[in-house]
């Protein structure tokens, strides 16, 4: 499983990095950042639960 | 029921109606589903309620202005930032205010707020009775953004006074000439108070929100005088009233929900999401005013430009097309793209703050106070438009 996320959408809400700190951080101004791209197995349940939660549907999983 | 306040018929929906203040889901849940462009009593403003089209016109900000002009002065005298421009210019202005509030520049409060919290309560715990509106709801976020801003807390009841005179002036609301009076002296107050700690900060930078707001460049040039009052009059208007409602409202639908009150005294690990579901379930902040840069026409209904629009978030976080089981609070929901923060450019800029001052209230309310109820025979009341519970009086088992 791979993540991306569309910084154009992000808008910091923040959820990401709340649900799925270990898959999320935020940079200075509390948008998005990817920790990493492939999510290790026993984390793909909160990958999609964070990607489900982002209000702007800026996180998507492949 | 609170069915009344709307009008299936002529499509209108009375939103100051004090039964759908009190009770809006029943009203809001059937709107959504019968009527997602309804028009406002009084006002005829078209407003939207569906998820989907309120989500879609807060990501069009070049359809759906957020430069209102004249049409909902709050004593303001040019537009508040970053609130009431557009971008781009106002993407520049939130590029240097966001920073100042994530969640890490926030969470630097948590002590001081937990001790405020801890203070509010021990002052009625052994009355086994409050007003939680004036005794928890709006001290805890007054203190929260004095301390955040850098402020000093003995000014506290001066900002209220302040808050208040421009949000709810003394005087009945349909004398507008008088309202708009009291508020515009209000607002010239607000600057004269802001003005002068531009002053203090310029001659002796602290460590605070204000220094910051003084020395940070945009472009390579400082903030002119007017840019810094128009961000802090926004600041004070945005960070007080809205934190009070959203505790007055949780409060207030827990008091009736025991079994779901419970949770949060036996799974400390649940609050984080009784706080997005009752944000969703309650969204404080009800209506979002927009007005048309072009024609636009949604659901069989035609809107000029020029129109103003409101979006009822409120509604549109009940929207069973969004949320399954939209009717029932569930603080185990997979999914909560809520909508009580705004969504798109305008994004609240202090939802990590409000939800840090949200989750520590309730925390430490329920620490101490983990059974109460609304107290008998009497009824709450709500103002409309931001939902605060202003009257709210609370009873719980005495403490032995
Ligand atoms: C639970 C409490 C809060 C709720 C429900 C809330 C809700 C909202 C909503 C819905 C918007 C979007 C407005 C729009 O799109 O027109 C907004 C914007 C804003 N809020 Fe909050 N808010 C809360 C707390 C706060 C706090 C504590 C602050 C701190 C100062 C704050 C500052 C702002 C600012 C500055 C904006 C304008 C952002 C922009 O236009 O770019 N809010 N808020
Ligand atoms: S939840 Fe979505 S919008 Fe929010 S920070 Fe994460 S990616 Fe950005």
């Amino acid at each position: 499983m791979k993540l991306r996320v569309d910084l154009d959408l992000c808008a910091g809400h923040g959820r990401c990095y709340e649900i799925a700190p270990e898959l999320f951080g935020e940079d200075e101004a509390g948008h998005c950042v990817l920790l990493v791209e492939t999510v290790p197995p026993a984390l793909t349940d909160r990958a999609r639960r964070a990607a489900d939660n982002c209000p702007e549907s800026a996180i998507g999983i492949e | 029921m609170s069915v009344d306040a709307f009008d299936a018929e002529a499509g209108t929906i009375n939103v100051v109606a004090p039964e759908f203040t009190l009770r809006p889901h029943a009203t809001m849940l059937e709107m959504v589903e019968r009527c997602p462009v309804a028009r406002i009593q009084y006002t005829d403003w078209p407003v939207l309620s569906r998820y989907e089209d309120v989500a879609w016109a807060l990501r069009h900000p070049e359809i759906f202005s957020s430069d209102l002009g004249e049409l909902l002065a709050l004593g303001n005298v040019r537009p508040m930032i970053p609130q009431q421009i557009d971008p781009p210019l106002q993407t520049r202005y939130r590029k240097i205010l966001d920073s100042q509030f994530t969640k890490k520049a926030v969470n630097r409060i948590e002590p001081a707020l937990r001790e405020h919290a801890r203070n509010l309560i021990a002052a009625v715990l052994d009355a086994g009775e409050c007003e939680f509106d004036s005794a928890f709801a709006i001290p805890l976020p007054c203190k929260a953004f004095l301390e955040f801003m850098g402020l000093p807390v003995e000014e506290m009841d001066h900002f209220l006074a302040l808050k208040n005179g421009v949000i709810r002036p003394d005087a009945h609301p349909a004398d507008l000439a008088r309202c708009t009076e009291l508020r515009a002296e209000t607002g010239r107050q607000i600057y004269a108070y802001f003005e002068d700690l531009i002053d203090q900060r310029t001659r002796a930078p602290r460590e605070d929100l204000m220094t910051y707001l003084v020395q940070v460049e945009l472009e390579g040039r400082r903030l002119s005088r007017e840019e810094i009052l128009d961000i802090c009059y926004l600041f004070l208007l945005g960070g007080l009233d809205t934190v009070t409602a959203t505790l007055g409202c949780n409060i207030a639908y827990l008091a009736e929900n025991a079994e779901q009150r419970r949770r949060i005294s036996q799974d400390s690990g649940c609050v984080e999401a009784v706080v997005e579901e009752l944000l969703r379930w309650q969204t404080p902040v009800t209506l979002l005013p927009r007005v048309l840069k072009q024609p636009v026409d949604l659901r069989g209904v035609h809107m000029a430009a020029g129109q103003v629009v409101n979006l009822m978030i409120s509604a549109a976080d009940l929207d069973a097309a969004e949320f399954p089981r939209a009717g029932e609070v569930d603080f185990d929901r997979d999914r909560n793209r809520h909508l009580a923060f705004g969504l798109g450019p305008h994004r609240c800029l202090g939802s990590h703050l409000a939800r840090l001052e949200v989750r520590v209230g309730l925390e430490e309310w329920h620490r101490l106070i983990p059974d109460y109820a609304i107290k008998p025979g009497e009824i709450p009341r709500v103002s409309p438009g931001i939902r605060e519970f202003q009257y709210l009086p609370l009873v719980w088992p005495g403490v032995a």
